[in-house]
């Protein structure tokens, strides 16, 4: 216990707990062949994280930091013999400023994302990403993850989103990145591979996010077809219209959750004035030869909900990209394996995919098979640590890039080497 | 003064570029002294012309080979001094690197070569109906590379973001010539770090983006152009707040100043707008068709609102180009009032805008000089452009102090020292401003990550370890070692 011992000299015992205490971690760790963290860290100031940094990087500590932890893939994350604790940000909380005129928005790293949109909302705005489970994640863990969803199409990846942060690097060093203005970075753009750097370069203790005005009309529209692939040529003319919807995704999410039936939809969103809205409309189905139907306000939350989640409450869920052209290819290989949910972002060539089960062998199979098309696949959420290292690797040039910032983020190799 | 290139090195680089592309002539040498900022001249040992990455990476090799420092160029329109040579180092200038490699209107993907004018690439891929955003001012003349290297903007990022959004891969030459690929639009789900995003905006001090793949959006159906006229910059400020806080969502919204407005209204550019007024506001909606019309009204009653003595509205093409006249030539404009003109660039949050302007026309009063302010209001990106002659070395001293003044004005407000037109060498000694000394310091390994030598772009961006104070002297400094 050497790791919660001294991590109280840092820390009042008050604010250190058990592992088992923390639920997300706990179901992460479930089942893995790993050793298990000596205590939970739970600063509440990014002074504290500093000082906790700073020892464990001395006593050669390992850190993980910690969001919900609902999203930690564990694998191979543990070194043999090494000792280490968890770093939590739920108290690293509150919005810090919020200047609703200049649409931004800075709160701590812990803090619910339906916190902040709570309060945009008061003010008719909004964050504008949709990644899975949004509003029960962090701010932190989700620019830890660069979580994304459809709505990338028409407003950008999160990182796009992300003004600024403070973070603390592995030896306990502080640094602001970017500021609170949309062109916000003199010098290089730190926050660009903090963003999604899962943890692996430095502890993230607040965000700053660009929030954007409420659309006046946000309208959802489906296309049904039998099969997921004959609405791949409709979402590519999508792709081709002369008018950008906010999202397009081809999923089964919008039959009921509980019906059998086969089947599979196109589902677009647009926002804007409600004429622009009613002009994109009509744009798309002339361009596409096909009426959608309209989504009444009362179907789309439930629908939004499922075609965002895109299987990440199945056993297995993965993400495999391919050029939005090469998508009937890229959901060949994917449906292969039986999917059980699914949601393919046309405008990204990004897929995702819930399966009840997957092997080593499948994984591998699917990882090459996807990359024969120039494209990629992720491992997103796996129950065996063996699965959840497959999946595409950076090049060995990109590794050794990669390798090399980590080292000038984190010299002593605490936070978690083996976590990308 | 320049030390020649050895002559087995310069017989080694024509042997890679052709000897027309290795340039030593001390003549032709003198087109390359400065950028588009240029107070600041050095001139190189060589320019390298390589015309692929293949020769860029050989090039690239045979210098670093040589302990020889590379400065990569575009078309050297910068305005921070990105592209300023170094006395001991080579341009290697991507000048023949302008060819389209593939349009795929499917994907709304591009792959150009980093010598490609920004507005070339909108005109190849016009035809598919197609465009690519970002779009810089100076966009008939600057680079894709040139883009990537200083992240740039344009009145049109306000709705659409700056080049970081666009650029989905690149492929790029690094320390010692290895050529290395980060991301590309296929490969979004690969585990990693955002690399790609990392060297958008490095200003040429990681290495050389050789190809870049870039993203595509379809060309809006229409366009609706207003022009508010105010008596003060404060209601026009207002009015910007008014229309960003409503909900809509302009293309652009850009303020051009009183004294701006004199100086194009006197000159060849005239642009026919009323002199005497306080500010002049330019807004642009662009997207479908039917809703611009409504858009543009209720940007009209903010600007009304807020105190516009009038609002006029394009109702054609050629009134569209006419109302935006004052705005893109206001910097040539400039010409006619002072021999020479530092742009500045800041960023501040919108909201404060009216406040800061106030206090630069102070700080133009108390160091006695002229400022003109033209800028992207919507986003708060400031470019206040002082007027002077560099022949008045009293005068040069007393921009320098003001500039800082505005720079430490900026940041007082939560802004930042540069919104598009990067750090380089200009503001380099305004580092200190934004960022400590442990956070000068993750920059500079960030530096030694891509290159361990310090051997691209030396002297740009970040601060040497040393004292600050040595760095302070500007512009007059660098034009002291001009004349030595």
């Amino acid at each position: 216990m050497k790791g919660a011992v001294t991590a109280a000299s840092v820390l009042p015992n008050s604010r250190l707990t058990a592992a088992d205490e923390h639920v997300g971690l706990s179901e992460a760790l479930a089942g893995a062949d790993v050793n298990r963290p000596e205590c939970i860290a739970h600063p509440e100031t990014t002074e504290e994280v500093v000082e906790l940094l700073r020892w464990a990087s001395a006593d050669g500590v390992g850190v993980l930091p910690l969001c919900s932890a609902r999203h930690v893939s564990l694998a191979s994350a543990a070194q043999e013999g090494r000792s280490w604790i968890g770093v939590a940000t739920d108290r690293l909380t509150g919005i810090e400023i919020y200047e609703a005129a200049d649409l931004t928005v800075t709160a701590g790293a812990g803090t619910p994302m339906s916190t902040v949109d709570s309060a945009l909302r008061e003010n008719r705005q909004w964050a504008p990403f949709d990644p899975p489970e949004l509003l029960t994640r962090s701010l932190g863990g989700l620019a830890s993850d660069s979580a994304h969803g459809p709505l990338w199409m028409g407003y950008g990846e999160l990182r796009n989103h992300i003004l600024g942060m403070t973070v603390v690097t592995g030896d306990g060093r502080p640094l602001r990145l970017g500021g609170r203005v949309v062109k916000n970075v003199a010098g290089f753009d730190l926050l660009k591979p903090m963003t999604g750097s899962r943890g692996s370069l430095a502890v993230i203790t607040s965000v700053t996010l660009r929030a954007f005005p409420e659309p006046a009309e946000d309208r959802v529209l489906t296309l049904s077809a039998a099969t997921a692939e004959e609405l791949f040529d409709a979402a590519l003319h999508v792709g081709t219209a002369p008018v950008l919807p906010v999202s397009c995704v081809v999923t089964d999410a919008s039959r009921p959750a509980d019906s059998a039936a086969a089947g599979a939809s196109l589902v677009v969103r647009l926002h804007g004035a409600r004429t622009t809205v009613d002009a994109d409309q009509r744009t798309l189905e002339t361009h596409i030869g096909s009426k959608f139907d309209v989504i009444t306000p009362e179907q789309r939350s439930a629908l939004l909900g499922r075609v965002g989640d895109r299987g990440a409450h199945s056993p297995v869920c993965l993400e495999a990209s391919a050029r939005p052209s090469r998508l009937g290819a890229l959901w060949r290989a994917l449906n292969a394996l039986d999917p059980i949910a699914f949601g393919i972002d046309s405008y990204a060539g990004l897929a995702r995919v819930g399966l009840s089960e997957a092997t080593p062998t499948t994984v591998s199979a699917l990882t090459e098979a996807v990359e024969e098309l120039g494209g990629a696949v992720r491992v997103v959420r796996a129950p065996t640590a063996d699965l959840r290292r497959l999946g595409s690797r950076p090049s060995a040039d990109e590794a050794g890039i990669i390798d090399r910032l980590r080292d000038a983020f984190d010299p002593e190799g605490v936070l978690w080497p083996a976590r990308q | 003064m320049s030390l020649p290139l050895a002559p087995d090195l310069v017989r080694a680089l024509e042997g890679v570029v052709g000897e027309s592309n290795v340039i030593t002539d001390p003549n032709r040498l003198l087109s390359y002294e400065s950028d588009g900022l240029t107070a600041y001249r050095v001139s190189p040992r060589a320019v390298v012309l390589p015309a692929s990455t293949d020769e860029v990476a050989r090039v690239v090799e045979l210098l670093h080979e040589a302990g020889i420092e590379v400065v990569p160029r575009g078309a050297g329109t910068g305005l921070s001094g990105g592209a300023l040579p170094t006395a001991d180092g080579v341009v290697v200038g991507t000048a023949r690197m302008n060819r389209v490699l593939s349009i795929d209107p499917e994907d709304r993907l591009a792959t150009v070569q980093p010598g490609v004018i920004n507005a070339r690439l909108t005109q190849a891929t016009e035809p598919y109906g197609l465009y690519y955003a970002p779009d810089p001012s100076s966009q008939s003349t600057c680079t894709l590379g040139g883009n990537v290297a200083e992240n740039s903007g344009g009145p049109h990022c306000l709705k659409y973001g700056v080049t970081s959004r666009y650029v989905s891969g690149l492929t790029v030459v690094l320390e010692g010539g290895q050529v290395v690929k980060f991301g590309g639009a296929a490969r979004i789900a690969a585990s990693g770090l955002d690399l790609t995003g990392l060297f958008v905006g490095s200003e040429g001090c990681f290495g050389i983006a050789t190809e870049i793949e870039v993203r595509l959006l379809p060309i809006a159906a229409g366009v609706r152009t207003l022009l508010g006229i105010f008596d003060t910059m404060e209601a026009a400020g207002h009015a910007v707040t008014d229309i960003i806080g409503s909900g809509l969502m302009p293309a652009a919204v850009e303020i051009i100043d009183k004294a701006t407005i004199e100086a194009v209204e006197a000159s060849v550019f005239a642009a026919g707008y009323p002199t005497g007024v306080g500010a002049a506001l330019v807004i642009e909606f662009d997207g479908t068709e039917e809703g611009l019309d409504e858009d543009a009204d209720r940007a009209e009653r903010c600007c009304l609102d807020a105190g516009a003595r009038e609002v006029r509205r394009a109702t054609s093409e050629e009134e569209r180009l006419g109302l935006w006249r004052g705005r893109k030539k206001a910097f040539g404009a400039m010409g006619r009032i002072a021999p020479d003109l530092l742009v500045q660039d800041a960023t501040v949050p919108r909201t404060r805008l009216p406040e800061v302007l106030a206090r630069i026309t102070a700080i133009g009063e108390e160091y006695n000089l002229k400022i003109a302010n033209v800028f992207h209001a919507g986003d708060g990106n400031l470019h206040p452009n002082i007027l002077f002659d560099r022949n008045d070395a009293d005068e040069l001293e007393r921009v320098e102090r003001a500039s800082r003044e505005i720079m430490k004005l900026c940041v007082s407000v939560g802004g930042t020292i540069t919104g598009e037109h990067g750090v380089g060498v200009d503001k380099r000694a305004y580092m200190d401003l934004v960022h400590n000394e442990v956070e000068l310091d993750m920059l500079r390994r960030t530096r030694r990550v891509f290159d361990g030598r310090g051997l691209f772009n030396p002297g740009k961006v970040v601060p040497e370890a040393e004292p600050l104070a040595s760095e302070s002297a500007g512009i007059e400094s660098a034009i002291v070692e001009v004349a030595t």
